[in-house]
């Protein structure tokens, strides 16, 4: 320290000291409203809280939630939405793969695919349920191509609720993940392609042993993206399509804190359900740091 | 022979991303086509009528709530842009004791759940008194995006030469006037993109609104809409109108600045 010349050793502290002036406006927003809050979830998550009043229970919450069965029932509908993903993903990939062979129109399908990407939630599912529902349009579709025999109520069933909500999230998320994988192979060298093409490799066999293989890092990218928001931003369309029902069929988790909280009214439970949900979500995201170090040594 | 070939592949390809436009776009036709519908046309399949206009301006005070939704939205963009950039300036050129774990901690934000964190935040917001109040709803909203926003902007700062800023350093330029004059003016690509994200994640969201913004007077758009609907409204027309005029204004951004709407989903894949 004091071997560096004084004038030096100001411009260092002056340095130091904007540094720190520039961080505490958005120290203090995510401190107050985002760290703050997370650490109370934690808190009264061993508590018993009705919002007002809290009294420390231990793991009483904990083991409420682990003895319910509805609470396993929630976590398998968020097993359900998971094993939709490679859907969500193959299925982008493919448009992706068409739309690079430049079609005419090619950037106008782009653009139209990736729509969706602005439309809220809400909006989504106001239409979803007129396309599912009794009278809706899937059936009428289904009638107009000579299927009238096949007659569809998914919504209102125990089961199938949760196939509307997943198409209808495929549906939304179709856009932005072509978007991810058209990036991804602009990145390619086209030369691999003219390799592949003299030594007579078809279609699907550039697709699957070419495309995704030097995609790898793209489809990482989008599949955490999709889980993330399979699991924490479908609120609102579980909200508008089924209020998480028939019965609890359509509850994930980030929608059984609300049930629970706002709905229910049990503070401290529903605190140990988001803390549950923020485990989980930790998680995914520490495992593809993991798989992204793995794939850059 | 070879070329018919590869040009029935195309035009195979060509119809098969047609098809798919159909199936994109459909939601919007069939709002647009239905909103022009009377609740007994669009029963009947047929006709053309504002009545469902009319209908929906009468049960919901539409003007006032997309005033709500804008002031909210932009509050909280501008927020966000002030913090975010203050802070990425920190994180990549003015590093201090402790400014890694800071930042990464900051990073760590966008890790976070929404629901993990919307009770106490929801008991916190009402003990300052700010429910039913734009500033309650335009802080949460900002809380939340400033991380994922400070990760952006001290990415892309970081990239900008370290020269520059001790150049201007030299000249005698104070550090909030390199932040000014130099860093802003650099950073408007980065801060477009940013704006643009945020703006319509804020717009088409539905929990924070319906949770800390609930009365009539300062309702947004999206959850005026939602509770049109879990009021078991059964004009269908009407909802459908609702659904155009919240969606609209989210759309028209994203066909203006459609570029940095890809720009940040890849940016937020680092390098």
């Amino acid at each position: 320290m004091s071997t560096t010349p004084p004038r030096r050793n100001h411009l260092a502290r002056s340095r130091r000291l904007a540094g720190i002036v520039f961080t505490v406006p958005v120290a203090l927003l995510v401190g107050g409203f985002l760290a703050i809050p997370m650490v109370q979830t934690v808190y009264y998550s061993f508590t018993t809280w009705n919002g007002i009043t809290s009294t420390p229970n231990g793991v009483d919450n904990y083991r409420q939630l682990f003895a319910d069965t509805t609470f396993w029932q929630v976590v398998s509908n968020n097993a359900i939405l998971l094993a939709s993903i490679p859907l969500a993903i193959l299925i982008p990939l493919i448009v992706a793969f068409l739309l690079n062979e430049h079609v005419i129109g090619w950037r106008f399908f782009r653009s139209v695919y990736f729509l969706p990407t602005a439309i809220s939630w809400v909006v989504i599912g106001m239409v979803a349920i007129r396309v599912f529902s009794s009278g809706g349009l899937l059936n009428s579709t289904l009638a107009m191509i000579g299927l009238s025999g096949i007659h569809t109520d998914l919504l209102s069933g125990n089961s199938t609720a949760i196939i509307a909500v997943i198409i209808t999230f495929i549906w939304s998320v179709f856009g932005t993940n072509t978007i991810i994988f058209i990036t991804g192979m602009a990145t390619l060298d086209r030369e691999v392609y003219e390799a592949a093409r003299v030594d007579g490799a078809g279609a699907w066999s550039t697709l699957f042993y070419i495309t995704i293989p030097m995609l790898m890092r793209f489809i990482q990218f989008a599949f955490i993206l999709t889980v993330i928001t399979a699991f924490t931003a479908l609120f609102s369309l579980i909200f508008i399509m089924t209020q998480g029902g028939p019965g609890f069929s359509t509850t994930t988790l980030e929608f059984f804190v609300f049930e629970k909280g706002f709905n229910t009214g049990v503070f401290g439970l529903a605190a140990a359900i988001g803390v549950v949900l923020f485990v989980i979500v930790f998680g995914i995201w520490m495992a593809q740091f993991r798989v992204f170090r793995n794939a850059n040594d | 022979m070879n070329l018919s070939k590869h040009q029935f592949n195309r035009a195979v390809i060509f119809v098969t991303l047609s098809l798919l436009v159909v199936v994109m776009l459909f939601p919007f036709v069939f709002m647009a086509l239905t909103s022009f519908r009377s609740y007994q046309q669009y029963l009947a399949g047929s006709g053309f009528s504002l009545d469902s206009w009319s209908t929906l301006f009468s049960v919901l005070p539409v003007v006032q709530e997309l005033l709500n939704s804008t002031i909210v939205t932009l509050g909280a963009v501008l927020i966000i842009l002030v913090v975010s950039t203050m802070g990425g300036f920190a994180f990549a050129k003015l590093g201090y004791p402790g400014s890694t774990a800071v930042f990464l901690l900051m990073v760590s934000g966008m890790m976070v759940p929404v629901q993990s964190i919307i009770l106490p935040e929801f008991v916190n917001v009402s003990q300052i008194g700010w429910i039913n109040q734009y500033q309650g709803a335009i802080v949460v909203y900002a809380a939340l995006g400033a991380p994922f926003a400070t990760y952006l902007m001290t990415t892309y700062f970081r990239g900008v030469s370290t020269e520059l800023i001790e150049a201007s350093l030299i000249d005698g330029a104070s550090y909030w006037q390199i932040f000014t004059r130099i860093m802003l003016p650099l950073a408007t690509p980065a801060l477009v993109t940013v704006a643009v994200l945020q703006f319509i994640q804020i717009w088409d969201d539905l929990l924070i609104g319906l949770l800390f913004l609930q009365t009539p007077e300062v309702r947004t758009i999206t959850v005026g809409l939602a509770t049109l609907q879990s009021s078991r409204m059964v004009n269908i027309p009407a909802l459908m109108a609702g659904s155009l005029v919240s969606a609209l204004p989210a759309v028209v951004v994203y066909l203006i600045f459609q570029r940095h709407l890809v720009r940040g989903l890849t940016m937020g894949m680092g390098k």
